[in-house]
């Protein structure tokens, strides 16, 4: 392990350590006690908002947004494949033929997910009203990471500039909008909690009427 | 805002389309105000009934009648009330008989 | 606009004293689930789509993220520890006049709180739950539009929010008694008032006694098929509705809230059952005991859960021919996406109609009428309020039905005005009315 792996290594004990505050934070906002009688099982519907609740056939602004939800899918798919490719590039690990095939189409695919969202965030004068840098800087962070992930595959020369990348991405990753890492998860919990003790997640109806 | 003509001046009307000031309010403009904004033609003694019963009212309390006074007043029974005022007895006739919009879901 | 310059008016005289005090009331109304929603939208902007406000008007202010973002900014402005440091990058706005207008604007003027971005949105953030805090906020600053105010503060001084006396709501259900007997032919037929330990107590919209009996007379006819142990509150308790669920005042609420919890009380019954009626239903069953923090020692249900009760019990029968006309069918929001009620009314329609259509989307997809969140009640909207029901009257208009049963007074107002203005061509009626219809009664 380099000093550069030994900087990444901090930089992802930051993130983790920041992340885990703000998780704290929020959650130091208390647990709101509830009186009505529920109607539905929260669990039910968590377990709803995180499998057929996401499904894209669930959403109707995800039908009509196919070609934003691919790129979304591909840009997320890139940079967690990149992220994947850390532990391979700081213990030298060797990666069968048909992985790195894999790790060199999905961070290619994020580079261009991530392009084509930025682009959209350009052109779109609503998207771009709706921006602030924040959005800028975390796409670009993304995408330049899947990108000198990718290049990395192909030469170790890009090692240098992708940890370094590494590095910047995770020291931002908990001051911007990348906290969605974490706070999807807590507010898809809450979405499911809160629909299903009302009783309608999971919908009963559609499916079984 | 909005205003419709009437005797050459501005009538001033609320977004709903009732009258801001129910003081202005004189028979030839409910007929304005039925045209404008309930789309009827004329007014018929039935209307009319109707629209003097819940103007009286507005004059001595202030609010709008109870569509059962409206029905007692003017022995109508309650069905015709909707015909005559495809808007109801609400955005319908009250509209037209110059109160001020009713509170609650209408 | 007299109205407008009223708020105005309030706007241009807010102190810094209102501003802080507006913030504290927002940071009160935040819970975890409320922190993870405001640290999460990722402004991918997706949800712009859900919003029946911007598929008819397809502007940046009409976006659920924008909306969100205008609150999110002084969020993270005033409770973050990056809004502090690095405002300008990301995004973090301070609360003042100009902003608290455009919360104004956003939460009052361009949101009937339907949820349907709820359900859409790529992360999963509950936006209404957000909007609700901001008009928590605006409300302590003295900025809930006049009107919408006035029919809180209606039945806070009433009992219901009409203003209806109780002289006028007994001499009402007892004219519609008499209707009752006329058309069930039962001179014993009764719709009885404040009967102690009656197991139901009915209550109903005050637009029902005051300008749409029929619905009374509808649901007083199944009642009275059913053979149900029911009865009226003469006195405060008899009104379903809670406009303070869209002024957002928890305090008062809360207050309208417990003229229900005591009539229960007062009556001695054990089922509190809620007339048609989407936000009559969500704050009696849902939010009512958040208000009261209280849980109730009675049970609250929706009469569309009663009437399909009766019919598996074969309580009552229908006869699905006396009602040929097609039908489509809306679901309000807080009767369904926000309520839970989903299938009960379709079952009780499959029975009542002979041709039931369903919209399309439906149950907790389905588009706002436009009416919500207190559309009906802000005049200064209203154009907004058609235009954005625009999504609605296209659902009727391809379902094809002549007759559109919406268990909502509100929604049925609404769908009133949509019929008008964009020219439907349909009938307006409750689950109740159709049920009355098709009721088989024994010789």
């Amino acid at each position: 392990m380099t000093t550069l792996h030994l900087g990444v290594l901090l930089a992802i004990a930051w993130a983790v350590l920041t992340m885990t505050f703000l998780h704290l934070k929020a959650k130091s906002y208390g647990i709101r006690k509830l009186y009505s009688k529920p109607a539905g099982d929260p669990a039910k519907g968590v377990v709803y908002a995180f499998t057929l609740g996401m499904a894209p056939w669930a959403k109707e602004s995800v039908m009509m947004n196919l070609p934003s939800y691919g790129a979304g899918l591909a840009f997320h798919a890139g940079v967690l494949t990149a992220l994947g490719l850390l532990p391979v590039a700081a213990f030298r690990l060797e990666l069968p033929s048909f992985v790195l095939f894999s790790v060199r189409l999905f961070t290619l695919a994020g580079v261009v997910g991530g392009f084509v969202l930025l682009m959209k965030r350009l052109v779109n004068p609503q998207l771009r009203g709706l921006s602030c840098p924040d959005d800028f800087v975390s796409n670009i962070l993304g995408s330049t990471f899947a990108l000198l992930a990718f290049a990395w595959t192909l030469s170790p020369v890009a090692e240098v500039p992708w940890m370094a990348e590494a590095m910047l991405l995770l020291i931002y990753a908990p001051l911007g909008k990348i906290r969605h890492c974490l706070f999807f998860f807590t507010t898809r919990y809450h979405l499911g909690a809160f629909f299903g003790r009302r009783g309608t997640f999971p919908p009963g109806g559609r499916f079984h009427a | 805002m909005s205003h419709t003509v009437f005797h050459g001046h501005n009538v001033e009307l609320n977004e709903e389309g009732f009258l801001t000031d129910p003081s202005v309010w004189n028979e030839e403009l409910a007929l304005v105000l039925a045209k404008a904004e309930e789309g009827l033609d004329q007014l018929t003694d039935d209307h009319w009934a109707v629209i003097r019963t819940i103007r009286a009212h507005y004059l001595e309390t202030e609010s709008a009648p109870m569509v059962r006074s409206i029905c007692k007043t003017t022995g109508l029974p309650l069905k015709r009330i909707y015909e005559l005022f495809p808007s109801g007895p609400a955005k319908g006739a009250c509209k037209l008989a110059g109160l001020p919009k009713p509170d609650g879901c209408v | 606009m007299p109205e407008l310059d009223e708020l105005e008016t309030r706007l241009v005289g807010l102190t810094e004293t209102d501003i802080q005090r507006g913030l504290e009331v927002f940071r009160s109304k935040l819970k975890a689930a409320e922190a993870s929603y405001l640290n999460s939208c990722v402004h991918c902007g997706l949800c712009a789509d859900s919003c029946h406000y911007h598929r008819m008007d397809s502007t940046l202010e009409n976006i659920p993220a924008h909306k969100l973002e205008l609150i999110s900014s002084v969020f993270k402005r005033n409770f973050t520890a990056m809004g502090r440091i690095a405002p300008g990058l990301v995004g973090a706005k301070p609360f003042n006049r100009e902003m608290a207008k455009a919360w104004v604007d956003a939460v009052f003027g361009r949101c009937s709180l339907c949820g349907r971005c709820s359900v859409n949105c790529t992360i999963g953030i509950a936006l209404p739950r957000i909007f609700r805090a901001a008009r928590a906020a605006l409300g302590t600053m003295g900025l809930v539009p006049t009107d919408l105010q006035a029919t809180v503060d209606n039945s806070l001084k009433h009992g219901n929010n009409m203003a209806v006396t109780k002289d006028d709501w007994v001499e009402t259900v007892q004219w519609i008694e008499e209707e009752l007997q006329t058309e069930t032919g039962d001179p014993g037929a009764k719709i009885p008032l404040d009967k102690q330990g009656a197991k139901v107590l009915f209550t109903v919209n005050p637009r029902e006694p005051k300008f749409f009996p029929l619905s009374l007379l509808a649901s007083a006819k199944v009642f009275w098929a059913a053979r149900e142990d029911w009865t009226l509150a003469s006195d405060n308790g008899w009104d379903l509705t809670n406009y303070g669920l869209f002024n957002c005042n928890d305090e008062q609420a809360g207050a309208i809230t417990q003229n229900l919890v005591d009539a229960m009380e007062r009556l001695g019954c054990q089922t509190l059952v809620i007339g048609e009626c989407g936000h009559g239903y969500g704050a009696a069953r849902w939010e009512g005991p958040e208000w009261l923090r209280k849980s109730y020692p009675f049970e609250v249900k929706s009469i569309l859960e009663l009437m399909d009760e009766y019919l598996r019990a074969g309580r009552i029968r229908l006869d699905s021919s006396k009602n040929p006309i097609p039908v489509t069918l809306h679901d309000p929001c807080n009767l369904v996406r926000h309520g839970g009620i989903c299938e009960a009314q379709r079952r009780v329609l499959r029975q009542a109609v002979d041709s039931f259509i369903e919209m399309t989307p439906n149950r907790e997809h389905n588009f706002c009428c436009g009416g919500g969140g207190g559309q009906l009640a802000m005049a200064r909207y209203k154009q907004r309020r058609i235009r954005s029901g625009g999504m609605k009257a296209k659902q009727i208009r391809e379902s094809g039905a002549k007759i559109v049963v919406a268990p909502c007074h509100n929604c049925i107002d609404q769908l009133m005005e949509l019929n008008k203005e964009y020219k439907l061509n349909v009938q307006i009626k409750t689950v109740a009315e159709m049920v009355a219809d098709a009721l088989v009664l024994d010789a």
